[in-house]
């Protein structure tokens, strides 16, 4: 059974279930619709100038990760209603090959409309962004953008992994949308050095231009990354050791 | 040809005590028949079926398919075609998208989708979201993805559940048609007298454990006390001359005027009214269902599970 015809049943069953292309749809769509909001109506989220340009054209990829985590959450939940994983695993009875051929749909999918999404509304935002706008030869800027999509991939497949740790894509969002909304603030104050170091930090320095922390950009992705690889291991030893 | 193999299955679930829902089962599921799987709720029907397709492991012993663990099939839904759950199609996916998802992996064309959904009375309604399917479509849905792939092998739990009189009629001839073109069919159910109209062998579970597997003719003629019903126009003759002979006759004649003859054949009693002229207005053997069949035998297994086991020698003899 090859690759690629499994890649095509898993988008055919990503695509037809509502919540999982709603979610994703939801990236493009909050992110645009924040952006345009906030800039057609004041200027931007620092109408002043304020603070970092290449995070002020960007700042919108906060709110799309959450569209992200749950797309990649109702990717896999969908497969844990109703013992639907067991019609899937007849179909596929090589589990390694359906999670990575699932996983890769998953990615994929968040990846083109994660980069269209950055590239989009930073383009969009800063067409109102009058004397404070950059272009995308600002230094950073490109990078920010190619950052912010893989950021969103990152964090659907982040929540992917946790999703069939979990079996629940409830369970997921529970858990990650106050770690990433929250625990950076209250490690932050605790230990400032290690919240450098938790994923959603850590793979936003790339959203900015002159990051400040102990992690470079892309050194960032790079955590970000291992904390997905993670999660996708531990998504697959609960996968391949559990009865469907 | 295609047959399904059960070698020493069980499967024991952690608890205290731990729980077997397989007990060292063996049995095979030959081709060009209906093999009906009977047994209680919780008898490990269900089980035995997803540990056959692999789904669950085993906790020892081996079930294979065409001599082949079902997960080592290269495009498993060209062997064996499966329903489980009729539930597990996701709600807010329309048939054909269902469908379409399963046949994809094995590169199976949209054109086969349509044929398995006008196959099975769903043409119409391929479009429709599952969600706003009833009970019964979503059974016939099910039977269609096990049709997808041709498969050589079908195994099917409880599929007439939901179904309507007409569904029920439809399945019956399914499954009869498909054993008649060779295919292995084995079908699980928990309603004797439905699985009696299709079944032509039966694999028997209890609590586990294999109870019988023979042809249904043989379970229910094993299962069942001999016994005839004879109509007469003369039935103090009738009744005087059996007796005499040592059959044990009904005190009385039912509500159509027949007589019961306990432990006897039809051909039994044919001869001897026969022999002695009596006229005789209807002679048959009345067989036991396979409801009554199935109950005889589990109530034996009980009295055998119940009873002590024996201290000394002399209590068994």
């Amino acid at each position: 059974m090859p690759f690629t015809a499994v890649v095509r049943s898993e988008w055919i069953k990503i695509s037809s279930v509502r919540a999982s292309s709603g979610s994703l749809l939801a990236v493009f769509v909050v992110a645009l619709a924040l952006n345009l909001a906030l800039y057609v109506s004041v200027g931007g989220p620092e109408p002043d100038g304020a603070g970092d340009p290449v995070f002020r054209a960007l700042f919108q990829t906060n709110y799309a990760q959450l569209a992200a985590i749950s797309f990649g959450a109702t990717a896999v939940s969908s497969e844990y209603l109703n013992g639907a994983l067991r019609n899937s695993l007849a179909a596929v009875p090589r589990r390694g090959l359906l999670y990575a051929a699932k996983a890769a749909v998953t990615g994929g999918a968040a990846l083109v409309v994660g980069l269209v999404t950055s590239f989009t509304t930073f383009f969009a935002g800063q067409a109102f962004a009058g004397e404070y706008a950059i272009g995308i030869g600002e230094p950073g800027a490109l990078r920010g953008c190619f950052g912010a999509g893989m950021y969103l991939a990152l964090m659907a497949l982040l929540a992917f992994g946790l999703t069939f740790l979990l079996r629940s894509a409830v369970a997921t969002l529970s858990i990650l949308t106050p770690a990433l909304l929250m625990l950076p603030f209250v490690i932050g104050d605790v230990a400032a050095g290690a919240a450098d170091y938790l994923p959603d930090r850590a793979g936003r320095q790339i959203l900015h231009q002159d990051p400040v922390g102990q992690v470079g950009p892309w050194a960032g992705l790079g955590v970000a990354a291992l904390w997905t690889a993670a999660a996708l291991l531990a998504g697959w030893w609960a996968m391949r050791r559990r009865d469907a | 040809m295609t047959s399904i193999d059960v070698r020493n299955l069980t499967k024991e679930y952690a608890g205290r005590p731990p729980k077997r829902a397989v007990d060292g089962l063996t049995f095979s599921v030959e081709p060009g028949r209906v093999t009906g799987f009977l047994g209680p709720n919780g008898a490990g029907k269900s089980t035995t079926m997803r540990l056959v397709l692999g789904l669950d492991r085993p906790s020892s012993g081996t079930a294979t398919v065409g001599g082949r663990p079902y997960t080592a099939l290269a495009e498993p839904l060209r062997t064996v075609g499966a329903l489980l759950d009729a539930q597990a199609a996701h709600g807010s996916r329309t048939a054909r998208n269902h469908l379409r998802a399963l046949a994809a992996s094995h590169r199976i064309p949209d054109r086969r989708v349509d044929e398995v959904l006008a196959g099975t009375g769903l043409a119409g309604a391929a479009r429709r979201r599952v969600r706003t399917f009833s009970l019964g479509m979503r059974q016939r849905l099910g039977i269609a993805a096990a049709l997808l792939g041709d498969p050589a092998v079908l195994l099917l739990d409880e599929p007439a559940n939901g179904l309507d009189p007409e569904g029920i009629v439809w399945i019956r001839e399914l499954l009869r048609g498909l054993a008649a073109e060779g295919r292995t069919v084995f079908v699980s159910s928990h309603l004797m007298n439905e699985t009696a109209l299709f079944a032509d062998h039966l694999v028997v579970l209890g609590r586990g454990r294999l109870l019988a597997d023979v042809p249904m003719r043989e379970f229910i003629d094993a299962h069942s006390h001999a016994r005839v019903r004879v109509r007469t126009g003369d039935p103090v003759r009738l009744r005087a001359t059996l007796l005499a002979e040592g059959w044990v006759v009904g005190e009385g004649a039912d509500e159509a005027g027949r007589w019961v003859v306990e432990g006897a054949s039809a051909e039994e009693i044919g001869a001897v009214t026969a022999r002695e002229g009596i006229p005789v207005f209807e002679l048959a053997d009345e067989r036991a269902s396979l409801e009554q069949a199935y109950l005889a035998l589990t109530s034996e297994e009980a009295e055998h599970a119940a009873a002590p086991r024996p201290r000394s020698a002399s209590l068994e003899a």
